[in-house]
């Protein structure tokens, strides 16, 4: 059975309408040759299939997390499901775009976002932001909290994407606290969005892009304990 | 986990479509209403966002007897729901939905609520004074660890586990029987001995077998060292009380503008009012404030009601680039 129904199809369809530049959605999952998929694997995948039906612009490729860990490795994947948002055609980029964990509910409308983002190649941040952007000289890595029920998460998750396309320093990760209840424990996940910035900086709620971006310019300086 | 799967929450409800206004009011009380009344009588497509009509201080209130030319006793929330009528008939639109944040810079104004979000060329902020002052101790440092405003994300971390919800409105009442879905236990602490909530929504919350009922009872402090561990609340004529939680979800009103959702983008006084000029302006260009959101102000519905009426007419004669008010005398 379809997960989109015929409108929900119909306005995706008429979103990606829209879309400028081709996209690839990088999937890993595992689960190959009659093995058990992740929890919602089977679920991401026949949605990212369903999505990608929808526009001749969106490419699909999905990929097994144990037999192609050489990939998952380049493209510092380490749990599944994975979804990489990335720029297709001549001109290919990862741009550190990643949603670990079904994108369902209000996450949804981050994906379709996110590939609309990526197709336009423009994050659509303010000047301040993109100035500060520049300073930037060390990865930093953007890992945002969501649950699907959470109507705050989307803005969220949104703004560390936008920050990730601007930014080849920035990785950014929405994370389905639910499905990885490991991480929800490290980082101490009780309310979403939790964003937290290099391992060392946590901010609660959807915070505006200036305050996010002071936070991030901060991590700057401080040490990175692992990706 | 049920899964779900729509671009907006509204399209849900099949209402989706065009998202673009000329008018996005902030509040639908009598200054909002009335404002959005004026705004669509000009012709100009306008959209009211409101939490529930029974969610702003007039809607609340059970008699009013000296609204000119509305006679004898009504309830507020029924002369609210006139005049929401009123400005339906001019085409204004009310949507049910909380705004979460705005994006007022720009000639393009941008509204998050938790259904959709909008845009608009000019924006009328009527969210009124029931917003929360001082927070109880321990509230903001466990904020995120067990401290919550929002059940309906937060609720998946608390499964098997005994919360508490403190509030007395349909919103508190409404996340409290989400809360059960998950929790084992939830403690309802509202601070009036009667919860002040639809009737079939406090029927429900009565009979639910998984809820404690704490009527009449203030909240004191939230106790924790890491994590919420427990709430102190204050039962009228009782001894203090301690409830072992793990979670506090905190849905109280009071008496503040509520002016959370800019995140700072318009300046506030020292008592966190909006501060406008003669014709309601804020310090941003096409962005309005009225009613009991404002310094100085007689909280009368009638006074209100008459700022909502300026600010429309003033963001219509500025959104049509004309010099002075188009005075509705012949309609």
């Amino acid at each position: 059975m379809a997960l989109l129904n015929a409108t929900i199809q119909q306005q995706v369809r008429e979103a990606l309408a829209g879309m400028e530049r081709p996209v690839k959605l990088l999937m890993f999952t595992q689960g190959a040759n009659g093995v058990v998929e992740c929890a919602f694997c089977a679920e991401t995948r026949a949605l990212l299939e369903e999505v990608a039906a929808l526009s001749d612009k969106l490419a699909l490729e999905v990929r097994d997390f144990v037999a192609d860990a050489p990939l998952a490795e380049l493209h510092r994947i380490d749990k599944i499901p994975a979804v990489a948002v990335l720029g297709d055609g001549p001109q290919p980029k990862d741009y550190g775009i990643r949603l670990y964990g079904i994108p369902s509910g209000y996450e949804f409308g981050t994906l379709i976002e996110d590939i609309l983002m990526v197709s336009r190649g423009e994050a659509e941040l303010q000047p301040q932001t993109m100035d500060a952007l520049k300073r930037l000289d060390a990865p930093v890595h953007i890992q945002v909290f969501v649950t699907p029920t959470c109507p705050y998460c989307p803005r969220a998750v949104l703004l560390a994407h936008k920050l990730a396309l601007a930014s080849d320093w920035i990785t950014a990760d929405m994370v389905e606290a639910t499905e990885f209840p490991h991480l929800a424990n490290k980082y101490e996940v009780y309310g979403v969005p939790r964003t937290v910035i290099n391992e060392t900086i946590h901010i609660e709620g959807a915070v505006p892009e200036a305050t996010l971006v002071a936070q991030l310019m901060a991590a700057r300086d401080k040490p990175m304990a692992q990706r | 986990m049920d899964l779900e799967f729509a671009l907006e929450a509204q399209d849900r409800q099949d209402v989706g479509g065009d998202r673009q206004y000329d008018v996005v009011v902030i509040g639908g009380g009598p200054a909002g209403a009335t404002a959005a009344l004026y705004a669509a009588r000009a012709n100009l497509k306008t959209l009211v966002i409101d939490k529930g009509l029974t969610a702003g201080a007039l809607g609340l209130t059970a008699k009013i007897a000296n609204y000119p030319g509305v006679p004898g006793e009504i309830s507020g929330a029924e002369l609210v729901a006139r005049m929401r009528r009123q400005a339906e008939s001019f085409g204004a639109t009310f949507v049910q939905a909380k705004v979460q944040a705005v994006d007022l810079e720009g000639e393009v104004k941008t509204i998050y609520t938790n259904e959709a979000t909008y845009t608009a060329r000019a924006v009328v902020i009527a969210t009124g004074a029931m917003g929360r002052g001082q927070r109880v101790p321990g509230e903001d440092r466990l904020l995120g660890r067990g401290v919550s405003y929002c059940a309906t994300c937060d609720a998946a971390f608390f499964q098997g586990q005994e919360v508490a919800v403190v509030g007395n409105d349909d919103e508190a009442v409404e996340e409290a029987l989400f809360l059960t879905k998950f929790a084992r236990r939830v403690h309802f602490v509202s601070p009036t001995p009667d919860v002040k909530a639809s009737q079939h929504l406090r029927e429900a919350l009565a009979q639910h077998p998984a809820v404690v009922l704490h009527a009449g009872a203030a909240l004191r402090e939230v106790l924790g060292r890491d994590r919420v561990e427990a709430i102190r609340i204050a039962p009228r004529g009782q001894p203090e009380q301690v409830v072992p939680v793990s979670g506090a979800f905190i849905y109280l009103q009071g008496n503040k503008p509520i002016t959370d959702f800019l995140q700072g983008q318009l300046p506030t006084s020292e008592t966190g009012c909006l501060v406008v000029d003669r014709e309601f302006r804020t310090a941003l260009p096409g962005v309005f404030a009225v009613g009991d959101v404002l310094c100085n102000h007689v909280k009368q519905a009638v006074v209100a009601a008459a700022e909502g009426a300026i600010a429309a007419m003033v963001a219509e004669k500025e959104l049509r680039g004309r010099k002075q008010l188009a005075v509705d005398w012949a309609k």
